[in-house]
C-alpha cells in the first residue's frame, strides 16, 4: 500500500517535472530563435536611422528616436540574457528532479520483477554477428576513407605545380630568344639606321621583317605621347603635352577627376602608356606592381614580383625613407618593367602577365635601391651602383637576358638613368659619386666622364639644349657637353639632394630641400630667380610647354611660367604629403601620394 | 592440475602486460614532465594581433562573452573627439545615445579638464564586441583594446574563440601572467 | 629618396626596431592633466589561483583512492553513488569542466609533439591518475570521479539490454575516436574531444546550440541505454578499458564464492558481466581455432589497408587545420578574395603573410597529415584485427564476473549479490 502510494508520488512528480522542463526548453528555444533572428544590439533599422541623422544632423525628432529605440534594444538584450540564464538554471533544477522521481519510480516498480529467461541469441551467434559487423564496420570506415580521398583533390599541389609552371615556360623562351639577341649583335650598323631614321623623321619604325614574333618598339613621337619612365619621355622631365590643368584643389576637390587608394605603399612614380598608368608597391613581405585605366582609377590588374630565383628569403634592410620600392617602372607599349629593392626585376605584359623576372644580386645600399628604370627598344637599363661597386646592367627587354653589365669608376648613388639624343644617337646619362658619365647603350662603353659629384647622390641629371646637367648638395652643379666631355659652365650656389634638375625653353630649374625653387640660364649658369616655397622638395620639377611644375612634399604643386622672372601661375593644394615625380598625359596630371593616387584634370 | 597451470600462466602473462603498461605509462609521463612547467596556461588576447573582427562577442561559450575591453589609461590621449566612443559622423561630441559606437553604452565618458575627457569601461555592461577597439586603433592612440577577463574565463581546454579568431590572437599564455595589458607592452618597448 | 642626415637614419632604424605598431599608434601624447587627476587603475582580475588547481589534483587522487577502497573493501554502491553526485557537482558544475582527464589525453599529445608547448604539472596528473589507478584497481575513475560519466549515470532510468554483437562492434568506434584526437592534438589542429564534448555545456551553462542539443540527446538516451558516450564515443575511455583489462585488482561481484544464482545477471546497464562459459562454445570455438589464425595473420594486412585508406585521405582530414582550409579556400575558389563579407579571407589579406607563406604551411601540414594518418590507420586496423580475432578467444570461466575492461566499477552488480562475506 505505501509503496504504491510512493510509486504515484513518484509519477506525479515526474509528470509535473518533465512538464516543466519541456515548457522551459520551448521558452529558451523561441528565445534563442529570437536572437538568432533579430539581435537586437545589430539591429538594421538603428542603423538606418543612424545613418538618416548623419544626413540631417539636426533633426531633433529623429534623435530621440534613436535614443528610445537603443534604449528598447539595450533592455531586450540584457532582458533575453537574463531569460537565458533564468531558464538554464530552471531547466536543470526540474531536470534534476524528474530524473530523481523518475529512478524512485522505477526502482520502486522494478522490486516487482522477476529474472528473465535467457531468450538471446547464445554467445556464439552473437560472436559471429559481431565478427561480421565489425568487418563491415572497418568496410565501411575503409569506404569513406578512400571517398573521402576520392572526392578531394589536393590544389596545394596543383597550385605549386602552377607557380613552377609560370615559371618553366619563361627559361624556354630565354633559350629561344637568346639566338634572337646573337643575330642581333650580328648586324648593329642596321640597328643603329634605324635609330637616326626614327630620330631624323619622327616616325614610328616599321616591324623588323625577319623576326615577326618580336614585338615593335615605339618610336620616339610614340614615346613623347606617354610618360614611360620616372620623369616622362627619356626621363629627362620634360613632357610634351598642352592643356594641361593649371588649378586644382585636393580637399575640396576641384578638378580632382579620380582618387583611389594606393594599394600598398611605395615612393615609386608612376608612368603611364596609353590608356595604363603603373605604379609600384613595397614592404617586407611583398613587391606589387598595379595597373590603373588611367581614366577611370579602376585597377586593372596587379602583379607580385614572387618566387624569384635568387630573391632573398628577408628582403635587405631599408629606411623607412626609402623602403623596397623606391625606382620607379619604365614601360615600352609591349611591357612594364619593375625593379625593386631586393634586387628582383620582373617584366610584365600589358595584361598583367609575367614576361621574365630575374634577380640581379641583393644591392648592398643602406637606404634602399631607388634607382629608377629607363629602356630604348630592346635594351632595358639598370643603374646598380651600390656600396661594393658602381655598376650599369644592361638587359634585353625580351628574355632579360644580360646584354651588357659593367663595372665603373663610381661609388653608389640613388640617381636615375636618363637617355640623351646626341648626333643621332642615344647616350645614356649616369650620375655617380664622383662621375656624370654618358654611356654608349650598345655596348656599355663610357663616352665621357666628368668627376664633379660628392656626398650622397640622389638628383638624377638633367638634358637640354645640347648639354647634360647634373647637380648635387655638398658638391657642385655642372652643365657637360656630351659630345667632348668638356664642362661647360660650373655653379654651387643652388644644389638640389633629392629632387632633380630640369631643363625647360633655355632655363635650368632646381628645387632644393631648403624650400627654395631657383632658376637660372641654361646656357651661361646666371641666376635669374629664386622662390620661397611653404615646404621642401623631394618631387622633381616637369617642364610642359612654357610652364613649370613642381611639388613640395606637403602635397603644393607651384606652377612658374619658364621666364626670366619668377611668374607664379598658381599654387594647387593635394592635401597629403607628395614625394613623388606627377605623371602627365594629354590634359592630365597623375599624383602619387602618400596615400592615395589622384588624377587631375579639367 | 592441468587448469591450475593454464591459470598461472595467465596470471604471469597479465602481470608482465601489466609491467610493460606501467613503463610505457612512466615513459609518457616522464617525456611530458621534462617540458612540464609549473604554471597553469590560461588564454589571452594579443591586442597587437587583434583585428577586432567581433568574434569574441559571439564565439565564447559564455554569453556574454569572457571578453571585454579594458582601457590602457596611460596610453589614452583623453580626447574629446574620441574615436572609440563616438560613432563616425556623430552629430555632437555628447553623451546622447545617436552618438555612441558602444552598442550596450558600456563606456562612460566624463569631463576631466579642458580639453580632457576620461573613458571608462563598464565591465558589466561590456559584451566583448571590439567596436571602440577598433575606433580606437583607427582614429587614435589604440588605448582601448580587448583582453579576456579571467575572474569570468572558464579557460577551456580548446578555447572557443581561439579557434575562430582570423588573426590568430588568442593564446596560451601563463598563469603568472595572465594579461597582455597594451601600456605594459610599449613599456618592455622601450 | 633618401639622404636625411645620418643621425635621423640612426634614429629611424632605432626605433624601426620597436615594434611597429605602438609607433603607428601614439598618435597623440599623453595629457598633462593641471586639475590633479590621477589615472584610474585597470582592474585585471587574476586567473584561478594554482593552489586550486593542486587542491583540484589532490582532490582528484582521493576521490579515486576511495573509490577503489569503497570497490574493493567496503563494497558499497550507495556511497560509490553519493561520491559521484559530489564528483559531478564538484569536478563539473563548479569547476566547469576544464581540464578533465578525458581531454588531457589531447594536452599530453601536443606537449609530446610539439617542443615549444609546455604541459602543467597538473595537466600530467589528470591524465596519469585514472590510469595508474585502472591499472591497479580498474575504471574507478569512471565510476565516480569522471562528471562525464556521472551525469550519465544518475540519469539511468530504465536501461536495455544492448545486443552483444552491437556492444562489441559499436565498442570500435572509441579507438577511431581515439587515433583521430590523437592525430588531430598531434599535428596541432584542433582538441576534437574538447571542441565536441556533449556535457561540458551543461557544466558551464552555456555552449553552443547544436553541442546543447548533443548533449540534451545523450542525457535522453542515456535513461534508456546506459552511459552512451562512455561505452560508444570516449576515447579516454579506450585507455581505460586496455590498462583496466589487466589490472591486478578488480571488482568482483562476489565477495566470497559464487553461487551462480544468476540474481545478478541483468544488473548491469552496461553489459558488462560475463557469464559462466557454455561448455558448448569452447567446443565451437575450438573447432575454428584455424579461422583465429587465419584472422591474426591478416591483422598486418588490415593494418596496411586502413594505413593506405587513411593516408590517401589526408587531405580530407588535415582541411580541418585552418591554415589547410584557408589555402584551399583561395586557391580553389579565388573569388573569395573579393568577398568583403569574409572575416578570414580579409583578414588574411590584411596581415602581413603572403600567399606563398599560407601555402607552404598548409603544405607542411598536409605532410604531417600523410605521416599521421598511415599511424591512425594502422592503429585502427590492429584495433580491428584484434577485435575480430577477440571474437575467437573464450576462457573457461564458472562463475559470474565483471569484464574487467567494460565494467566502470559502479558497484550496481554488488547490491544484487546474496552471498555474505
Amino acid at each position: 500500500m505505501d509503496i504504491n502510494n510512493n510509486i504515484k508520488i513518484a509519477k506525479r512528480t515526474a509528470v509535473v517535472a518533465g512538464t516543466f522542463c519541456l515548457f522551459i526548453s520551448l521558452l529558451l528555444l523561441l528565445n534563442f530563435i529570437q536572437m538568432k533572428s533579430a539581435d537586437p544590439l545589430e539591429s538594421e533599422v538603428l542603423e538606418t536611422l543612424v545613418q538618416r541623422l548623419s544626413m540631417e544632423p539636426g533633426n531633433e525628432q529623429l534623435k530621440e528616436e534613436i535614443r528610445q529605440f537603443d534604449l528598447m534594444a539595450r533592455k531586450a538584450y540584457f532582458t533575453s540574457l537574463w531569460q537565458v540564464r533564468t531558464g538554464g538554471y530552471l531547466l536543470l533544477f526540474a531536470a534534476v528532479i524528474l530524473v530523481t522521481s523518475l529512478r524512485i519510480y522505477h526502482s520502486l516498480i522494478s522490486k516487482i520483477e522477476k529474472p528473465e529467461q535467457d531468450e538471446e541469441p547464445d554467445d556464439f551467434t552473437a560472436r559471429t554477428l559481431a565478427r561480421r559487423w565489425i568487418l563491415s564496420g572497418t568496410a565501411i570506415l575503409i569506404f569513406l576513407a578512400l571517398l573521402a580521398a576520392f572526392t578531394l583533390t589536393d590544389p596545394i599541389e596543383a597550385y605549386i605545380a602552377s607557380v613552377e609552371d609560370t615559371e618553366e615556360p619563361e627559361s624556354e623562351v630565354e633559350r629561344i630568344e637568346i639566338t634572337d639577341a646573337e643575330t642581333r649583335t650580328e648586324e648593329p650598323e642596321e640597328e643603329e639606321v634605324v635609330v637616326v631614321e626614327e630620330i631624323a623623321e619622327h616616325t614610328t619604325p616599321e616591324p623588323v621583317a625577319e623576326e615577326p614574333e618580336v614585338p615593335s618598339f615605339p618610336g620616339e613621337s610614340t614615346i613623347k605621347e606617354n610618360h614611360n619612365a620616372l620623369r616622362g619621355p627619356f626621363g629627362k622631365g620634360i613632357v610634351y603635352h598642352n592643356d594641361l590643368p593649371t588649378e586644382w584643389n585636393g580637399e575640396s576637390g576641384q578638378n580632382i577627376l579620380w582618387k583611389v587608394p594606393v594599394p600598398l605603399h611605395a615612393f615609386s612614380s608612376p608612368v603611364i602608356w596609353d590608356n595604363k598608368l603603373f605604379i609600384t608597391g613595397a614592404d617586407e613581405n611583398q613587391r606589387k606592381v598595379f595597373c590603373f585605366d588611367r581614366h577611370t582609377g579602376d585597377l586593372l590588374w596587379e602583379a607580385t614580383a614572387d618566387n624569384i630565383a635568387g630573391s632573398p628569403d628577408t628582403p635587405p634592410r631599408t629606411t623607412p625613407d626609402t623602403g623596397l620600392g623606391a625606382p620607379s617602372s619604365t614601360t615600352d607599349g609591349n611591357a612594364v618593367y619593375s625593379i625593386f629593392g631586393t634586387g628582383d626585376i620582373i617584366a610584365l605584359d600589358m595584361e598583367g602577365n609575367r614576361i621574365w623576372a630575374k634577380n640581379l644580386g641583393v644591392p648592398d645600399n643602406h637606404y634602399g635601391h631607388s634607382s629608377s628604370l629607363i629602356s630604348h627598344e630592346e635594351k632595358l637599363f639598370v643603374q646598380y651602383d651600390d656600396l661594393n661597386r658602381g655598376r650599369i646592367v644592361c638587359l634585353n627587354v625580351l628574355t632579360g637576358e644580360i646584354i651588357w653589365d659593367i663595372t665603373r669608376d663610381s661609388g653608389i648613388s640613388w640617381a636615375s638613368p636618363i637617355l640623351a639624343g646626341v648626333n643621332g644617337n642615344y647616350q645614356l646619362i649616369v650620375k655617380g659619386n664622383p662621375i656624370v658619365a654618358g654611356y654608349d647603350i650598345e655596348t656599355g662603353r663610357e663616352l665621357w666622364t666628368v668627376s664633379a659629384m660628392a656626398g650622397e647622390v640622389g638628383p638624377s641629371p638633367a638634358f637640354g639644349g645640347g648639354l647634360v646637367y647634373a647637380a648635387n648638395e655638398y658638391a657642385a652643379m655642372v652643365a657637360v657637353n656630351p659630345v667632348s666631355g668638356e664642362v661647360v659652365w660650373e655653379d654651387n650656389y643652388y644644389l638640389p639632394e633629392v629632387s632633380s634638375p630640369v631643363y625647360g625653353n633655355g632655363y635650368l630649374f632646381i628645387a632644393t630641400t631648403y624650400a627654395v625653387v631657383a632658376c637660372m640660364d641654361a646656357e651661361t649658369g646666371e641666376h635669374h630667380w629664386e622662390f620661397d616655397t611653404e615646404d621642401i622638395f623631394y618631387s622633381s620639377p616637369v617642364v610642359a610647354g612654357n610652364l613649370l611644375f613642381v611639388t613640395d612634399i606637403s602635397g603644393n604643386t607651384y606652377i612658374f611660367e619658364t621666364d626670366s622672372e619668377p611668374n607664379l601661375i598658381a599654387k594647387n593644394i593635394l592635401g597629403e604629403q607628395v614625394y613623388t615625380t606627377p605623371a602627365f598625359a594629354a590634359g592630365r596630371i597623375y599624383i602619387r601620394g602618400e596615400e592615395n593616387l589622384y588624377c587631375i584634370g579639367n | 592440475m592441468e587448469r591450475k597451470k593454464t591459470k598461472s600462466r595467465r596470471e604471469f602473462l597479465v602481470s608482465s602486460v601489466r609491467f610493460g603498461m606501467v613503463l610505457a605509462l612512466g615513459g609518457v609521463g616522464g617525456l611530458a614532465l621534462k617540458s612540464a612547467t609549473k604554471d597553469q596556461w590560461v588564454w589571452q588576447i594579443d591586442p597587437f594581433k587583434c583585428s577586432w573582427c567581433g568574434r569574441c562577442a559571439t564565439h565564447c561559450v559564455l554569453n556574454p562573452s569572457a571578453v571585454k575591453c579594458v582601457h590602457a589609461y596611460e596610453l589614452c590621449g583623453y580626447c574629446d573627439l574620441c574615436g572609440g566612443y563616438l560613432i563616425p559622423g556623430h552629430s555632437d561630441r555628447s553623451t546622447a545615445a545617436e552618438n555612441q559606437l558602444c552598442p550596450t553604452a558600456a563606456i562612460e565618458r566624463k569631463f576631466i579638464e579642458e580639453p580632457y575627457y576620461e573613458y571608462k569601461i563598464n565591465e558589466d555592461l561590456c559584451i566583448g564586441c571590439a567596436k571602440c577597439a577598433e575606433g580606437c586603433s583607427a582614429f587614435g592612440n589604440g588605448s582601448l583594446h580587448l583582453q579576456i577577463m579571467h575572474h569570468i574565463c572558464v579557460n577551456c581546454n580548446e578555447c572557443a574563440i581561439a579557434r575562430v579568431c582570423p588573426s590568430d590572437a588568442i593564446i596560451r599564455v601563463r598563469g603568472s601572467e595572465p594579461y597582455l595589458m597594451k601600456g605594459d607592452f610599449t613599456a618592455d618597448g622601450e | 629618396m633618401k639622404l636625411i642626415p645620418l643621425i635621423t637614419v640612426i634614429l629611424l632604424i632605432y626605433t624601426a626596431a620597436l615594434p611597429e605598431d605602438v609607433l603607428a599608434q601614439q598618435r597623440f601624447p599623453a595629457p598633462e592633466f593641471e586639475s590633479g587627476y590621477e589615472l584610474p587603475d585597470v582592474v585585471t582580475p587574476e586567473p584561478r589561483a594554482l593552489a586550486n588547481e593542486y587542491a583540484d589534483v589532490f582532490l582528484l587522487a582521493s576521490f579515486l583512492l576511495f573509490t577503489s577502497w569503497l570497490v574493493i573493501k567496503k563494497r558499497s554502491r550507495k556511497w560509490i553513488l553519493w561520491l559521484s553526485v559530489f564528483a559531478l557537482l564538484y569536478f563539473g558544475f563548479i569547476r566547469n569542466g576544464c581540464i578533465c582527464s578525458v581531454g588531457s589525453l589531447q594536452n599530453m599529445t601536443l606537449s609530446l609533439s610539439d617542443p615549444v608547448y609546455a604541459v602543467s604539472y597538473t595537466v600530467i596528473a589528470f591524465f596519469m591518475l585514472p590510469l595508474i589507478f585502472s591499472l591497479a584497481y580498474g575504471r574507478v575513475f569512471c565510476a565516480s570521479a569522471c562528471p562525464l560519466g556521472v551525469i550519465q549515470d544518475l540519469v539511468i532510468i530504465r536501461p536495455a539490454k544492448v545486443p552483444l554483437w552491437v556492444q562489441k562492434s559499436l565498442g570500435m568506434f572509441p579507438f577511431v575516436y581515439l587515433a583521430l584526437a590523437i592525430l588531430y592534438a598531434a599535428t596541432g589542429t584542433d582538441f576534437i574531444i574538447c571542441r565536441y564534448d556533449p556535457f561540458v555545456g551543461i557544466f558551464r551553462m552555456g555552449a553552443e546550440f547544436h553541442l546543447v542539443i548533443l548533449g540534451i540527446s545523450f542525457l535522453l538516451i542515456g535513461m534508456f541505454v546506459g552511459r552512451p558516450y562512455c561505452r560508444f564515443v570516449c576515447p579516454y575511455g579506450a585507455l581505460l578499458k586496455v590498462t583496466s583489462l589487466f589490472s591486478k585488482r578488480h571488482l568482483s561481484i562476489t565477495p566470497a564464492q559464487c553461487i551462480k544464482c544468476r540474481l545478478c545477471e541483468d544488473s548491469c546497464p552496461f553489459g558488462a558481466i560475463e557469464k559462466p562459459t557454455p561448455d558448448k562454445l569452447v567446443s565451437k570455438i575450438k573447432q575454428r581455432s584455424g579461422r583465429f589464425m587465419l584472422y591474426a595473420a591478416v591483422i598486418p594486412l588490415l593494418m596496411l589497408a586502413f594505413g593506405l585508406a587513411f593516408s590517401s585521405s589526408h587531405i580530407f582530414l588535415a582541411r580541418a587545420h585552418p591554415d589547410v582550409y584557408l589555402a584551399h579556400l583561395l586557391i580553389n575558389e579565388p573569388e573569395v578574395m573579393q568577398d568583403t563579407e569574409n572575416l578570414d579571407v580579409q583578414t588574411f589579406l590584411g596581415s602581413d603573410r603572403t600567399m606563398e607563406e599560407l601555402v607552404d604551411s598548409a603544405a607542411s601540414i598536409q605532410a604531417t597529415f600523410r605521416t599521421g594518418t598511415w599511424l591512425a590507420g594502422a592503429f585502427i586496423g590492429l584495433v580491428a584485427g584484434l577485435f575480430i580475432i577477440s571474437q575467437y578467444i573464450v576462457r573457461r570461466r564458472t562463475v559470474f564476473e565483471p569484464n574487467r575492461g567494460d565494467c566502470y566499477s559502479c558497484g550496481r552488480c554488488m547490491e544484487y549479490c546474496p552471498v555474505e562475506k
